[in-house]
């Protein structure tokens, strides 16, 4: 990955893992999260208020994050989520997953024209 | 258990929904403020810092319809909401409303009408245990290649019973009927005649007492009764010690041995008793005669088709065995289910097909009226889209309007489905099976509720697709008035309303016409002022032929002497009866094998008969009062007969023997006269070959009276019926009947047909000409501005009306070219119900073409003169 790429969408289908981890991480508000995720990804993700937020309440509903309120470091008042125990579950299995496909996808394109 | 989460983080939702909305609504706040803290401390402006951050976000309510959308509850919260909305919109307008419940409820209401016949007639399982296993075995005759369906002989029905490897049991019966006397007024009871094997085969028990026995079927052995649970009642008021007691049936004994319970029903109607058919030896060699039909029970997975193969190779064998046997009798079995039916269920889907075209010629309507309504309604749309409703959303709204419309004209329409059962049960002819047990229940309404909501799909979403496909800028910029594609897609769907009324106005037509021409057939006689009247009578009273000869003179004499009453005759079986008579006979000189023996039909008449119903006579002399018991035996033959069985002209004179192969057997004469053809079983059945025996000479102990009135008189009826009861009080004598009611019931199905077909076309011509109605009127409203113009400029009267006309007659007559196609394709569908018109017959399309255009002139003009009136100062300020 290059600081060249221009920043866009995560990859689809795996918002919800990257909320999931970003919480795992420590307990977050809805900015924060946006925020972790574009720097962790160094910019390569840029996640909006748009996807964020129906994300959070599908999540929610599944009883894998739970909100709270709190105060902010510069004492505000927000909404922070943590990971549930199901939540730390989900995101156990969901990388596991993740990271096969990706290992196997990986292979697939390193492939050279001796291997097949 | 994550189910439960869901569901239970849904009904918080639900009812905690004002507290998630603020907590949202706080959450998104804080997170502006967040996001707007961060870009100042990266060195931007506060008010630049707090419009950047907008700009991210977009539509604050658009983010939050769609974090609400997360959860199951906001489909239920928005459909409520739609429904509320809904039900708002129509109390709104009100006019709309009722025109198009009306429009919907008569299409709905008499499609849920048709299906309930269908269901009662076609669908509802026969009230037995397993009556799918139950078969009908029936024997045929192959008249050049085609097979008609007889009942069977007792041999062949023992043969089948005793040889199939397909049947677990099989009985045979006949129906009958018996004077039951000892118990006050002699009365007339239906029986059915059955052999033992009957209570097992249909799997019903007597309720009390028992079955019968095997050695009951013997003549003889024969005298005991099975009693219906009505008879029960009416007879021994429900004692239980009824059984062992005895009955007179036809001033015999009978013992009673059991009594069937209520529910109990055979064949398909109440009978009121059941008693072993009783056989003596002679009838095992009677293989000609039929009179039995023949059920049977397969066995466990037997399939009807297999138990036709099986019968029929014991038939191939029969027929080897017995050379007298004529070799086209076959026999076919097939489930009895489908038997019942076989000659109904065309015409019933034929017309349960004309029913839908109906409910689809409705639905066109409605959805012209909502596409109507849709370019009024535009700016609302267009508004609802601009804050944030998303397309789907919009098409689920307009959806639930148009179910909410079907439903309310759902309901509306068992209301008149049921006033058009109602109809039907009383005025149905009663030889379609089971149509009295019509009805709206679980199925039927299930029906209705799916018509409904498959009209509902059918109307609401072409107008719903097109009002919710632009986006919302598209929406506002384009004004109130329609685009053209709008009103071409109003065009087309008018122009399929008057094709599918065109094709069912001409359907009706041609039944009419069938109808019509069946109706002016003459039956062979002059029904008009003949009154007719059952009289059995019993012949224990009546030991010899003698004494049977002065009890019908007595009656006859004393009724010829009543008022009003110009001459009587007696015949038995009554033509239009249904009842019948037939017999193989032998010309005396002719040496034919026995098994090429011709059979005719067989009328036995006392000798004013034919001046009575007025049947000509062609040649020779009819009976006379001296063709009695110890003259000469004497013949009639039919025209038809005569050419059929002595082309040569030569048939009067000639000798008959009768029933050396089953049949009437007592009889044997010379012809003495031909007389004219009677068409014995309705005007729309073939001509048969017949001969009349006078009934002095016959020893027929049971016959009809038939008496020329002079119009009727009232009092006659039952006068009548007491001078004949007075002479014996044991006689059972039947209500009197005028005959044209016998001929008119003959046509009693073709007339129902014609008059659902009919009312179902006439439906589809009145919702044809709403709609065209509806499209002019509402053209001339858009158009008021033009013709406003048109009018100022000069343009007369009489040039806007008949501009506007020329509109609707231009869509019609588009219609009615594609109507009369869709015409030529009935030619198919109604093959079996026409007689005598050809299915493309161009009198009927023409004037059917010329109703419908009528209509449509009417449906038009209206609208015409209004727009005519039109002030060119109001139009031109208009919009």
């Amino acid at each position: 990955m290059t600081a060249a790429q221009k920043p866009g969408p995560v990859v689809q289908g795996t918002l919800d893992m990257l909320i999931l981890k970003t919480v795992a991480l420590q307990p977050m508000h809805g900015y924060g999260v946006g925020l972790r995720i574009e720097q962790i990804s160094r910019g390569v993700f840029q996640v909006n208020a748009g996807s964020l937020f129906p994300a959070f309440r599908r999540l929610e509903r599944r009883g894998w994050i739970q909100g709270e309120w709190r105060a902010t470091e510069n004492n505000r008042r927000a909404k922070y989520y943590m990971l549930t125990d199901a939540g730390r579950k989900q995101l156990q299995s969901e990388a596991r997953e993740w990271q096969a496909q990706s290992a196997a996808i990986a292979r697939i394109l390193e492939a050279t024209s001796g291997e097949v | 258990m994550r189910i439960f989460k869901i569901f239970g983080g849904g009904l918080r939702a639900l009812f905690g929904k004002q507290r998630a909305e603020q907590e949202l609504d706080e959450e998104l706040r804080c997170y502006m403020e967040i996001a707007a803290e961060q870009k100042m401390r990266a060195g931007t402006g506060r008010d630049e810092a707090a419009r950047e951050t907008r700009i991210e976000m977009g539509s604050v309510e658009a983010l939050k319809e769609q974090v609400r959308d997360v959860g199951w509850e906001t489909h239920i919260e928005s459909f409520l909401q739609d429904l509320r909305y809904g039900l708002r919109m129509l109390r709104k307008n009100p006019s709309f409303t009722i025109v198009a419940v009306l429009a919907l409820a008569l299409g709905i209401g008499a499609n849920t009408a048709m299906f309930s016949v269908i269901e009662a007639v076609l669908l509802r399982p026969l009230p037995y245990r397993n009556a799918g296993e139950i078969v009908l075995v029936s024997s045929t005759w192959d008249r050049n290649g085609t097979l008609t369906s007889y009942t069977s002989s007792p041999p062949d029905f023992f043969d089948w019973r005793d040889q199939n490897r397909s049947f677990s049991s099989m009985f045979a019966y006949r129906m009958s009927e018996f004077a039951l006397t000892g118990l006050g007024e002699a009365k007339r009871v239906g029986a059915v005649m059955a052999t033992a094997g009957m209570f097992s085969t249909l799997q019903a028990e007597p309720m009390l007492g028992r079955e019968f026995a095997t050695e009951e079927n013997r003549k003889g052995a024969n005298h005991v009764v099975i009693l219906s649970h009505g008879l029960w009642q009416s007879a021994f008021a429900g004692a239980l010690d009824a059984i062992g007691k005895t009955i007179q049936l036809d001033s015999e004994p009978y013992t009673i041995i059991g009594v069937m319970p209520p529910d109990f029903r055979f064949p398909l109607s109440a009978t009121d008793v059941y008693v072993p058919i009783g056989f003596d030896d002679k009838v095992m060699t009677q293989r000609g005669a039929h009179y039995l039909a023949v059920l049977g029970r397969l066995q466990n997975g037997v399939t009807p088709a297999q138990a036709n193969d099986d019968l029929s190779a014991i038939m191939a064998q029969l027929r080897k065995l017995y050379p007298d046997k004529d070799d086209k009798w076959g026999v076919r079995a097939q489930l009895w289910s489908a038997a019942l039916v076989a000659d109904i269920r065309p015409a019933l889907l034929v017309l349960l097909g004309a029913v839908g075209l109906v409910a689809l010629i409705a639905c066109a309507n409605i959805s012209n009226l909502l596409l109507a309504r849709a370019t009024v309604r535009h700016r609302e749309l267009a508004m609802r889209r601009a804050l944030g409703a998303g397309r789907a959303r919009l098409l689920r709204q307009m959806l639930t309007e148009g179910l909410l419309l079907a439903l309310l004209a759902g309901a509306a329409s068992l209301l008149l489905a049921h006033w058009a059962l109602v109809a039907i049960v009383r005025f149905g002819p009663a030889d379609i099976p089971r149509l009295a047990s019509v009805g709206l229940n679980g199925p039927v309404l299930a029906f209705a509720m799916s018509v409904s909501i498959a009209c509902a799909l059918m109307f609401a979403l072409i107008p719903a697709l097109r009002s919710s496909a632009r986006d919302a800028a598209g929406l506002l910029r384009t004004s109130v008035s329609p685009t053209r594609e709008a009103g071409r897609l109003r065009g087309a769907l008018l122009i399929g309303e008057v094709a599918l009324s065109m094709m069912l106005l001409a359907g009706a037509g041609l039944l009419l016409r069938s109808f019509v021409g069946l109706s002016s057939l003459s039956p062979g006689f002059d029904p008009k002022d003949i009154l007719t009247m059952g009289v059995g009578v019993p012949d224990a009273h009546y030991k010899n032929s003698a004494a049977l000869q002065s009890y019908w003179d007595q009656a006859l004499t004393q009724l010829r002497a009543l008022p009003g009453v110009a001459s009587v005759a007696a015949v038995t079986p009554l033509p239009f009866s249904g009842d019948d008579f037939s017999s193989s006979f032998r010309v005396e000189g002719r040496s034919v094998p026995e098994k090429d023996e011709p059979s005719a039909e067989l009328r036995f008449a006392t000798p004013d008969y034919f001046r009575t119903l007025v049947i000509p006579l062609r040649q020779g002399r009819t009976f006379t009062e001296a063709d009695r018991l110890g003259a000469a035996r004497v013949l009639l033959i039919t025209e038809t007969a005569a050419r059929m069985f002595f082309p040569q002209g030569d048939a009067i004179g000639q000798k008959i023997q009768f029933g050396a192969r089953g049949g009437y057997e007592k009889n044997e004469g010379e012809i003495v006269g031909i007389v004219g053809d009677v068409r014995h079983f309705g005007v729309d059945a073939p001509i048969l070959p017949m001969f009349y025996v006078p009934l002095a000479q016959s020893g027929m102990d049971g016959a009809a009276v038939v008496m020329r009135t002079r119009g009727f008189p009232a009092t006659l009826t039952q006068f009548a019926r007491k001078i004949v009861q007075a002479i014996d009080r044991d006689a059972l004598v039947g209500e009197p009947v005028p005959m044209e009611t016998l001929v008119s019931a003959s046509l009693g199905q073709r007339r129902f047909y014609m008059m659902l077909l009919g009312g179902f076309a006439t439906l589809a011509l009145l919702l044809a000409a709403v709609g065209l109605y509806g499209v002019i009127s509402y053209s001339v409203a858009q158009r008021t501005q033009e013709v406003g113009i048109r009018v100022a400029l000069g343009a007369s009267r009489s040039e806007v009306v008949a501009m506007v006309t020329r509109q609707g007659l231009r869509l019609a007559a588009a219609g009615l070219a594609s109507g009369l196609v869709l015409a030529l394709l009935l030619k198919s569908v109604l093959k079996g119900l026409l007689v005598g018109v050809s299915a493309t017959d161009p009198a009927t399309l023409v004037v059917t073409a010329l109703v419908l255009l009528l209509v449509a002139v009417l449906a038009s003009y209206v609208p015409a003169r209004r727009a005519a009136r039109v002030d060119p100062m109001v139009a031109l300020r208009f919009d």
